[in-house]
């Protein structure tokens, strides 16, 4: 097995330099693009994930040996299986992603990503500290039972990390047509953070935003539409440990409190979703929005 | 073990000085509702397809209360450089003092708001007072 660097530690310093880049641009362009409360919220969601990492990483570093151990094919460590194990690990992103989206227990981890109302870089940096518990590794993981060495998914899923980082941007348009169509862009990933009804949970991509466009999951963005960015229900506040357990917490009561044969159902349903109707998921906002529209087109 | 907690040590006087250095640089703004078709806006985007019907602006502008047709009330206020808003109900907090209201939605995290809406402040809180929902 040769020696591999952990690519994240090399690119912290990159980091902030385009942190500092970008607040640059904002104070000259759109002060209000950075808020201070919210960066340094954001920032130390980042500093927890590498924190909660560093203590879980192990035990599911260990699970994929087991794993490799059993592997099916002997893959090894030939050039090919570089990019091979990239794409594919790509894929299970996208897909572990989606599910981060669309059942409760998973968006409990993921939405700590995704509940500031601003879109810059230090939004990346964002990073749920409960992943671990909600066990968000298991659609990765199996890449290491089909043969690539975890120590080599560890290694890509950073190079896939490191990508997504500079998409979190509004100081960026949009590329020419090729790029915008196999790859994930500031302009798709904008999309994916907005909570405008037509983009609620689309654009899943990490690095191939042709996931997307192949499974039916793809928006364009819209020029000259206001995109507002954040979650449905906004937190209203900047508190750390609010912003880390929120939605956990709020799954607890809700099984708490339902009738026994809902319980289970507000843990794999969609966030939103509630047994007697009274609160929205995104295909009922959405749906909502496109009847709205429909009449209005119409009048 | 040691390198891990320096680098800790790294990573929380990194965060540090890019959140001194966006409040430095005076970041964030200084978000007022300018007019009613402000809250209006808002409220919309706080709540997709809610067309209000009345509304009362702090008179700071950081702040407003909005009605429907449905007879909806909804709390929007200042967070940072955005807004945030909240549906209320028979259980939100109410408290009239002269022209300020304050009104609680019962979140502890989202807080309670006081609102100077003038003369308008009586006729509010008797609206937040009656919600059947």
């Amino acid at each position: 097995m040769p020696e591999l660097f952990s690519p994240v530690d090399y690119a912290i310093p990159a980091f902030i330099i385009l942190v500092i880049i970008e607040m640059l641009w904002a104070r000259r362009r759109a002060p209000d693009k950075y808020e201070p409360k919210d960066t340094l919220t954001s920032l130390a969601l980042g500093t927890g994930s590498n924190v909660a990492s560093a203590l879980g990483g192990a035990t599911v570093f260990a699970l994929a040996i087991w794993l490799y151990e059993h592997r099916l094919f002997e893959i090894g460590w030939v050039w090919w299986a570089w990019p091979l194990c990239f794409v594919l690990d790509d894929f299970a992103y996208y897909w572990a992603h989606r599910t981060g989206h669309r059942v409760r227990w998973f968006w409990a981890s993921h939405v700590n990503h995704h509940s500031s109302q601003h879109y810059n870089l230090s939004t990346a940096l964002r990073q749920s500290w409960t992943s671990y518990i909600a066990l968000s590794f298991i659609f990765r993981i199996p890449l290491a039972l089909i043969g690539f060495h975890p120590a080599m998914l560890l290694f890509v899923g950073a190079i896939n990390l490191i990508y997504q980082f500079w998409i979190h941007t509004e100081a960026i348009g949009k590329f020419a047509r090729w790029v915008e169509y196999v790859m994930n862009t500031p302009s798709h990933h904008r999309v994916h953070h907005a909570t405008n009804p037509r983009y609620l949970d689309m654009n899943y991509a990490g690095t191939f935003i042709v996931w997307d466009r192949m499974f039916g999951t793809f928006t364009e963005e819209v020029e000259g539409e206001k995109i507002r960015y954040g979650i449905v229900k906004q937190l209203g506040t900047f508190n750390l440990l609010w912003s880390v357990f929120h939605e956990w917490i709020g799954i607890a009561k809700d099984v708490w409190s339902a009738p026994w044969r809902h319980k289970f159902s507000y843990m794999w349903r969609p966030p939103g979703w509630s047994h007697d109707g009274s609160r929205d998921t995104s295909d009922i906002i959405r749906a909502r929005w496109l009847e709205k529209h429909e009449v209005e087109a119409a009048e | 073990m040691t390198a891990e907690l320096l680098k800790l040590a790294g990573s929380i006087v990194a965060i540090l000085f890019l959140a001194w250095l966006a409040r430095h640089w005076q970041l964030g703004g200084d978000a007022r509702i300018r007019n009613e078709d402000d809250a209006r806006a808002i409220a919309e985007e706080i709540v997709c397809g809610f067309e209000s019907t009345d509304v009362a602006i702090d008179r700071a502008g950081i702040g407003a209360l909005l009605r429907d047709a449905e007879g909806r009330h909804l709390l929007i206020r200042r967070h940072g450089a955005l807004w945030v808003g909240r549906l209320l109900d028979r259980h939100s907090e109410t408290r009239l003092d002269k022209s300020f209201l304050t009104v609680g939605t019962g979140e502890r995290t989202f807080g309670t708001v006081t609102l100077n809406l003038g003369e308008k402040a009586q006729y509010w809180a008797a609206g937040l007072r009656h919600l059947q929902v």
